[in-house]
């Protein structure tokens, strides 16, 4: 007979085992204790993966982050309220990319690298066309002479999805060029039943970002070289006309009559209820589509990289977030910002993002064996997108160049105008713009209308 | 002789106030009855009105996180006039204010005087036309999203169950502003209802009976007799009901983002393009200051017509 | 007989507007119902517009009970804040109203501040939005449904004052006079029988007041985060970047109804309770 105190003392100790192996997990970064935070986030499918990701640091390192998740419409609003007004509540703040500039050149931030100049981005970590540094002379986001802003918790790009079991018993490939798809969607399309392809053709931000995979798959742009100072207005040229016909085209001959509103939620509710054989789509709407509460094709969604162009060029367009630190916040609470932010781009912390439902940000999480779950059959799509995809309208004018453009191509595209003419319209007044704000421009000869 | 608290004359002379703080708060009633309203009013309302105006003759730009203010009338003048999506934006607000407060209003009259003559079931009744307004705009203008949805919405489904074929709801320029129009008459009869039923049960019933009694048919007493009482009730609720339609903004943002095109581009949008997503807070205070202008002109022209139509009955 | 039963006897219509009524409340309660139907389902059944459905509770338990659900927080905030910006409104404004009505005041205050009130009623909303939050980080009122309640009281006054000046001057001055005769003070004639006789218009325009109260989103947005936001802040939530959350979102708009049909059906009854013991006109 084991002695009786033995036993008692043996259940304890296992007993206490037990529990602290439930709190002491080995933490994928030491960082020690840090002052509590604040995130402004907004309400996005990959909250609840951060959220959860967030709830891992909190375990593992016993520092407490508090999360003020806000309205997706709204996020601007509150970060640049916060950011222009006595101490900032927030300590760390996710922008959408089309936002970075604002702030950048407002001077809100505090960049990474003064905070602590021993912090640099593991070099897995995807640049995201370095929407996270800023070159103050240039005005101009690159890594070439800028100085370190941000970094990307949540990278989105479009991918073409596609419907494997409806391509397979028509015995088509699955498209790798825009005229795949316009081949493939024709042949699919049965309307009302079943449409060949949706994308976004809805006024303003819907159909700019779409159809611009198209534009830079064509090879046009449109400024010439921002970057250099030329902000030549080049989006008239015949290879734009030719990206935009073949947008009209493929959205006409294959896509619903309610073509011109289409937003990304109809795109999405068209693909998940099955109605549709081919579409553009984010990455972020993966998880939705192998969800039985959301979707009526679980398992049946393929996702291939975005398509080329005529010319064999692939294009794409980023959306992704950056975290920013603002400049009016206490600097124990910057660096402890820092700190979780470095905690947060470890392979450890991805790898958890990843599983609990995030785009992860580092390239060793899309080479891992992560890759054979069929839950991810996305990444490889994902991180050959990544390779040619690009940031477009990373300049100031960049939200009332996307006002001119959304409207225009939009009009194009419901049949109010022609293609020629929306372009050249756009085009004038986007140069216009460009005038107003003293910068160097000017404008490629007029398409024939 | 009773008044409404149940005090005969007699009684109430017992019950004069003593003199002191009952006689004090009656003396100063004419003064401290209008300091609440005025004082919480100018606290909360003269630092934004005056920055706005001060706004919309200045531009103003970020400098190393801190504000500068230039003066610049003429370049937000400038960009009033140049904006080519200002124009459609107008004309469509006009149009969406006119038709849908016409609509609500002679609705909710209607509504008003047929309630009102309902036996029972008042209380519950109004309940019920209320619930619209209950309803949050964010929601409002999702569910009609998905009602007017081209594939799977509820209007299109009963349409193509009866043999007919779908509407493009709001992806027709031709119809898509009607179909906004139709969801802020949902919302807001409702409103009307509500202000004009309360007056209606202010209506003494002496005055209805006494047309009766005199032989005018129902209609004619209507249009003679409790429409001319419930004028300046109409009155108000138009006011109100016509300066929240040239406010409207959720449902539309929702339902079509101010497409396809720009019908159903309404000033309020742009304004709030404008203002947030484009930055410009300078010519967005210029464009606000427009659109009062704007709105105290169809009040006027629409008191002018009103005159008229009264004139001529 | 007393008053309501005689009104609904002079204004009763035939056939025709019974038919009329019942067509009003189809439509208007139509649209609410679905919103109800799509409560209780999936969301792929709602995106595929599937009528019969298999029902689902979890978009509620969503919604109230989830893991990062602050609701009945937020209903708890909307509640607090809707009801006290209401019952200052009422009492601001009423008075404001009947002592415009009442008494001589020059015209520059009187009219003035009828037209200032019209006027900032015209206002964008959101152009106010950058100085309230301005002023109120710097009164440390940020965050604070005391914030809220006042630029609420603000944002509602104008309506309440001019619906309640429109109801007060209906009321027959011989018998505010008599009143006097009989040598009852201003406030007194005012509490005692100036008032029971705005009853109507006072349910109207408490109700209107609190319903703009309980729905309002942008000032709500500006002046609160996580811990005081309200109802139509927390449902804007569903309202995602992509797409739009519609099971939850539906689930959340019924639930939100519900407070306040209950409040308002409560309120109009403790009202008509408490002015009008007797009440004969």
């Amino acid at each position: 007979m084991i002695p009786r105190n033995w036993v008692v003392g043996i259940v304890a100790a296992a007993t206490v085992a037990f529990a602290m192996s439930a709190f002491a997990q080995k933490a994928f970064l030491d960082v020690g204790k840090q002052p509590d935070i604040t995130i402004l986030i907004g309400s996005t499918p990959w909250y609840p993966a951060y959220e959860k990701v967030v709830g891992l640091y909190e375990q593992q390192t016993g520092n407490h982050i508090k999360l003020d998740v806000t309205p997706f419409g709204n996020i601007l609003e509150k970060a640049r309220n916060a950011a222009r007004s006595g101490q900032s509540p927030y300590d760390l703040m996710m922008l959408d990319t089309q936002w970075t500039i604002e702030f950048y050149e407002g001077g809100f931030l505090s960049p990474l690298t003064d905070i602590d100049p021993s912090f640099a981005m593991p070099k897995e970590v995807l640049t995201y066309g370095d929407s996270g540094y800023w070159n103050v002379q240039k005005r101009w986001r690159t890594a070439n002479g800028g100085k370190l802003m941000a970094y990307t918790p949540l990278g989105n790009v479009q991918l073409l999805y596609y419907r494997s079991d409806v391509l397979k018993q028509a015995a088509i490939a699955p498209p790798k060029t825009w005229n795949d798809v316009m081949a493939a969607c024709t042949k699919l399309a049965k309307p009302p039943s079943m449409y060949g392809f949706v994308a976004r053709g809805e006024k303003g931000n819907g159909i700019r970002y779409d159809w611009q995979s198209l534009m830079l798959a064509e090879g046009a742009n449109v400024v010439k070289d921002p970057e250099a100072g030329d902000y030549t207005v080049t989006i008239n040229s015949p290879q734009a006309k030719a990206a935009l016909d073949l947008y009209i085209n493929l959205l006409k001959r294959c896509g619903p009559p309610n073509y011109g509103s289409l937003g990304q939620g109809d795109v999405i509710q068209l693909l998940a209820t099955g109605k549709s054989a081919l579409g553009d789509v984010v990455t972020a709407a993966f998880a939705g589509f192998e969800d039985s509460n959301k979707s009526a094709v679980v398992g049946k969604l393929e996702t291939e990289p975005l398509p080329a162009g005529a010319g064999g060029a692939h294009g794409a367009v980023i959306g992704n977030w950056n975290a920013v630190v603002p400049k009016n916040t206490s600097d124990a609470q910057k660096k402890a910002a820092l700190a979780y932010s470095r905690w947060f781009l470890t392979y450890d912390a991805q790898r958890a993002f990843a599983e609990a439902g995030g785009i992860p940000n580092r390239s060793d999480v899309y080479t891992s064996d992560l890759v054979k779950n069929p839950k991810y059959r996305w990444m490889p799509a994902y991180l050959e997108t990544m390779k040619f995809a690009r940031q477009e309208l990373g300049y100031a004018e960049g939200a009332q160049v996307e006002q001119i453009l959304g409207l225009r191509l939009n009009q194009a595209l419901i049949g109010e105008m022609s293609s020629a003419k929306a372009l050249n319209t756009a085009a004038r007044e986007i140069e216009a713009l460009f005038k107003k704000n003293d910068r160097h421009t000017g404008m490629l000869p007029a398409l024939a209308e | 002789m009773r008044d409404a608290a149940g005090l005969t004359s007699a009684s109430r002379a017992q019950r004069q106030p003593r003199g002191g703080i009952g006689a004090a708060i009656n003396a100063s009633f004419r003064y401290w009855s209008l300091l609440p309203a005025i004082l919480i009013f100018a606290a909360l309302t003269l630092y934004p009105l005056l920055n706005l105006m001060r706004m919309s003759v200045s531009t103003i730009d970020f400098v190393r996180g801190a504000e500068v203010w230039t003066f610049t009338p003429l370049r937000n003048l400038e960009s009033l006039a140049s904006d080519d999506v200002l124009r459609p934006a107008v004309v469509n607000t006009v149009v969406f204010v006119a038709v849908s407060v016409a609509f609500e209003m002679v609705l909710g009259v209607a509504l008003a005087i047929a309630v009102a003559g309902l036996p029972r079931a008042k209380r519950i009744v109004r309940t019920l036309a209320i619930l619209p307004i209950l309803v949050p705009p964010v929601a409002i203008g999702s569910m009609w999203k998905l009602m007017y949805n081209y594939d799977f919405g509820i209007f299109n489904q009963a349409l193509v169950a009866v043999g007919l074929m779908p509407v493009n709801w709001l992806g027709s320029t031709s119809i898509a502003l009607a179909s906004v129009i139709v969801v802020d008459i949902w919302h807001w009869v409702p409103f009307v209802f509500l202000i004009l039923f309360a007056a209606v049960e202010g209506i003494p019933p002496d005055l209805i009976e006494a047309a009766h009694v005199d032989g005018a048919s129902r209609w004619q007493t209507t249009r003679l007799v409790t429409l001319p009482l419930l004028r300046p009730a109409i009155v108000v609720a138009f006011l109100f009901r016509a300066i929240l339609a040239f406010k409207v903004f959720d449902e539309v943002f929702l339902l079509t983002a101010g497409g396809p095109g720009t019908s159903t581009e309404l000033v309020n949008l742009h304004l709030y393009k404008v203002f947030f997503e484009q930055n410009r807070l300078g010519y967005g205070a210029l464009l606000s200051l427009a659109v009062i202008g704007a709105i105290v002109a169809f009040l006027l022209v629409s008191r002018r017509a009103a005159l008229a139509i009264g004139r001529k009955s | 007989m007393d008053v309501a039963t005689r009104g609904s006897k002079v204004f009763r219509g035939g056939i025709a507007s019974r038919v009329g009524v019942a067509f009003a409340l189809f439509a208007i309660i139509g649209p609410f119902l679905w919103i109800l139907t799509a409560s209780f389902k999936h969301q792929i059944a709602i995106y595929a517009g599937q009528f019969p459905f298999t029902p689902t509770l979890s978009n509620y338990v969503d919604v109230l009970a989830g893991r990062r659900s602050d609701f009945p927080g937020n209903i708890a905030n909307s509640l607090i804040v809707a009801s006290t910006s209401t019952a200052l409104v009422l009492i601001a404004g009423t008075l404001a109203a009947y002592s415009l009505h009442r008494f001589r005041w020059p015209a520059w205050l009187g009219a003035g501040f009828l037209a200032w009130t019209l006027v900032f009623h015209m206002v964008p909303v959101l152009t106010l939005l950058g100085p309230w939050y301005v002023a109120f980080r710097e009164l440390d009122l940020y965050d604070t449904r005391f914030a809220l309640v006042l630029t609420h009281v603000t944002i509602n006054l104008p309506m309440t004052v001019w619906l309640m000046r429109t109801f007060l001057r209906e009321i027959p001055p011989e018998i505010v006079e008599a009143a006097q005769v009989d040598g009852c003070g201003p406030f007194d004639t005012f509490r005692r029988i100036v008032l029971p006789l705005a009853l109507p218009g006072l349910i109207a325009a408490g109700i209107l007041a609190f319903i703009f109260s309980w729905n309002e989103f942008p000032i709500a947005l500006t002046l609160t985060s996580r811990a005081t936001a309200t109802v139509p802040v927390a449902i804007a939530r569903f309202a995602q970047q992509y797409e739009i959350q519609y099971a939850q979102m539906a689930a959340a708009a019924v639930i939100s109804t519900v407070p306040a049909v209950i409040l308002m059906f409560l309120g109009q009854r403790f009202i008509v309770r408490g002015l009008t013991l007797g009440a004969v006109k």
